[in-house]
């Protein structure tokens, strides 16, 4: 029987570790609780943003999504309501940061597209809730607060990272 | 120390913050507009036929003098489903989820009222 | 022995709750309520039932479409171009609704009840009618007015067989001001009566003015309120209130320009505010009617004319208060939005 050798790159070790991190991270928030089960700041965004700076948007995507899939298989919420928030809030911030990335760095620093990111994260989230998860008029009430939270983690991982990147 | 994290903050920084605060009050001016109602009071005829809460879907029958209306609620909303009368307006009033929002079935003497903490009004001039 | 009385004092204040009592009956064809402050629950019981029975003693006289209500009976004798004896009551009615379709310039007219026919609004319920405007045309040149009516002593006659009298614009008002005659009567200080809309208003609702909200033509919801002081009283006619909608999705309402013969079309709600003076649950249910009527540019002068200083009238431009009314509404968030049609 001929052993099967995966070939991996320095690139796939880097991004394993980043992953692992941003997995750390991702633990660290679900002990936070919420009000709304599931929805979270993502803290495990400074790890996506910082993954964007220091090497590319596809590195970055890696990243996050692996740290989405591999952290429910881990918890054991795969495929459950819980996971569908963290990939909604995923896919979306990762689509803002796509589009952010473009942005003249002379002017829009990590901040910025934290907080692009970390909005979108949260509207992904709202809009599963709001359409699949509680359907309730109610929801709209929560909303205003929700994004008022994304917008100050936002702003605080923007921080974080900033300061993470100018140590490198 | 403070100074130390503005630095870090470049000018396109500021006017996303900026823009961020903008969205989120604008956010709290059109959602936040009502007080959501919690409690429905309906009543036929003279009599207060039902209080209930909004949280649990289910359609009720109401008997008036011409028939049966039937009130559906469901997902924090309420609305007439449908009812005897010929003109059907309470059908036509559509969904109620605010505070003081009302619809009512004349001919079948059926009145659905939202309630909340306070009450914005007295009395309804309509 | 002092703490006992003080908690058997705290315990009988809060036995004694808030003393508003709020009642509710159909009546008149529509929804009538009444709120009382200050009394007991009996005596407020007591006194909204009668005047729940004293309303419904004036929807049967003076039905427009009943047999055997007075009004019927009259407009029997007008269409045979016979004489007929009233009772003091009716009499004073028909005099002051002359007076009042004098002064409307013919805006407010009782005496079209044959054009509100032709339209099925003297009804219950209402479908939509096989428009035939030539019967529309017929009946609008038969024009009939409230000067047609003759009164001899107490018989009264009409000149003209088309008058057929409808109330509808007038009947409320005029039951308004016999509730809030009543009211103080039986000595009750604080009250507010509402009928289908029109509303009076006596004392207030203990440390505040009473609030009153007005509907929005087009949403289940109150778009504005305003206070409604000692004596006042607010009307509001809609097309929202009585109509059909026909296959082409046009609305028709039940408010009639006397003029052409077809509900008007360019208004959706109109509503008056109208200060203390004799009959002034009578001139909020009439004076709304004129401005509805009235092309946008003639509101003010229609307005005027029946002694209207504050309205507010909403068609498919938008909304528009008067200069003295902006100042006592208060509107409601999001409702001085988009103006809605349909």
């Amino acid at each position: 029987m001929k052993t099967l050798k995966i070939h991996t790159t320095e690139d796939d070790h880097r991004i394993a570790k980043l992953a692992a991190l941003a997995i750390g991270l991702h633990l660290i928030e679900a002990v936070v609780p919420s009000p709304l089960p599931g929805v979270k700041p993502g803290i495990a965004n400074i790890v996506t943003l910082y993954v964007l700076y220091r090497f590319d948007f596809a590195t970055a995507a890696w990243v996050s999504l692996l740290r989405v899939f591999a952290s429910s298989l881990l918890f054991g919420n795969f495929l459950s309501p819980t996971f569908a928030l963290s990939l909604s809030g995923a896919v979306l911030s990762l689509l803002a940061l796509c589009l952010a990335q473009y942005l003249p760095k002379r002017y829009f620093g990590p901040v910025s597209l934290s907080i692009f990111a970390a909005l979108a994260h949260m509207v992904g989230q709202l809009l599963l809730v709001r359409f699949w998860l509680i359907p309730h008029a109610g929801v709209a009430y929560l909303i205003p607060v929700f994004m008022v939270a994304a917008l100050l983690f936002g702003l605080l991982n923007g921080l974080i990272t900033s300061a993470l990147l100018k140590k490198a | 120390m403070k100074s130390a994290y503005f630095k870090r903050l470049l000018p396109g920084d500021y006017l996303v913050v900026l823009l961020g605060l903008l969205l989120v009050v604008y956010l709290f001016k059109t959602l936040w507009h009502g007080e959501h109602a919690a409690k429905l009071e309906i009543r036929q005829g003279d009599q207060v036929f039902a209080t209930l809460s909004l949280d649990q879907d289910r359609v009720i029958q109401v008997v008036g003098p011409l028939g049966t209306s039937k009130i559906e609620i469901k997902q924090g909303k309420v609305r007439f489903l449908s009812s005897p009368c010929s003109n059907q307006y309470c059908v036509h009033q559509g969904w109620l989820h605010h505070v003081g929002q009302a619809a009512i079935c004349l001919p079948n003497r059926v009145s659905l009222e939202l309630l909340g903490a306070k009450k914005a009004y007295d009395s309804l001039n309509y | 022995m002092r703490f006992l009385v003080f908690v058997l004092a705290l315990l009988l204040a809060a036995c004694g709750k808030e003393p508003l009592v709020h009642s509710q009956s159909y009546v008149f064809g529509t929804l009538v309520d009444i709120s009382i402050y200050g009394e007991s629950e009996a005596r407020a019981h007591q006194v909204s039932n009668e005047i729940f029975q004293d309303f419904q003693k004036l929807h049967h006289q003076y039905h427009a479409w009943q047999k055997g209500s007075e009004l019927y009976e009259l407009n029997e004798a007008f269409s045979q171009g016979k004489s007929i004896q009233v009772k003091p009551e009716l009499r004073e009615m028909l005099e002051e609704a002359t007076s009042l379709s004098k002064q409307s310039n013919g805006l407010f007219n009782p005496a079209i009840g044959g054009l509100i026919h032709a339209w099925g609004f003297q009804r219950d319920e209402f479908t939509p009618i096989d428009i035939q405007p030539e019967v529309i045309k017929n009946l609008v040149n038969a024009n009939p007015v409230m000067l047609d009516i003759v009164m001899d002593g107490d018989k009264v006659r009409s000149k003209n067989p088309a008058v057929q009298l409808d109330l509808g614009g007038y009947a409320k008002g005029y039951a308004l001001d016999k509730a809030a005659e009543k009211l103080h009567q039986l000595g009750i200080k604080n009250a507010l009566v509402n009928i289908g809309g029109n509303i009076i208003a006596i004392g207030q609702h203990g440390d505040h003015p009473w609030r009153v909200g007005i509907q929005h033509p087009r949403q289940p919801q109150p778009m504005a309120t305003l206070e409604l002081l000692d004596g006042w009283a607010i009307g509001t006619s809609g097309d929202y209130q009585r109509y059909f909608i026909d296959s082409d999705g046009k609305r028709y309402c039940h408010i009639i320009d006397p003029r052409t013969g077809y509900p008007v079309q360019h208004t959706q709600a109109v509503t008056v505010l109208i200060p203390p003076q004799k009959h002034a649950g009578v001139i909020s249910d009439v004076a709304s009617k004129p401005i509805f009527i009235s092309e946008p540019k003639n509101r003010d002068a229609a307005a005027k004319a029946m002694g209207v200083e504050n309205y507010l009238v909403v068609d498919n431009a938008g909304i528009s208060v008067s200069p003295a009314m902006k100042k006592r509404i208060h509107w409601l968030n999001q409702s001085k939005s988009e103006p809605e049609t349909k």
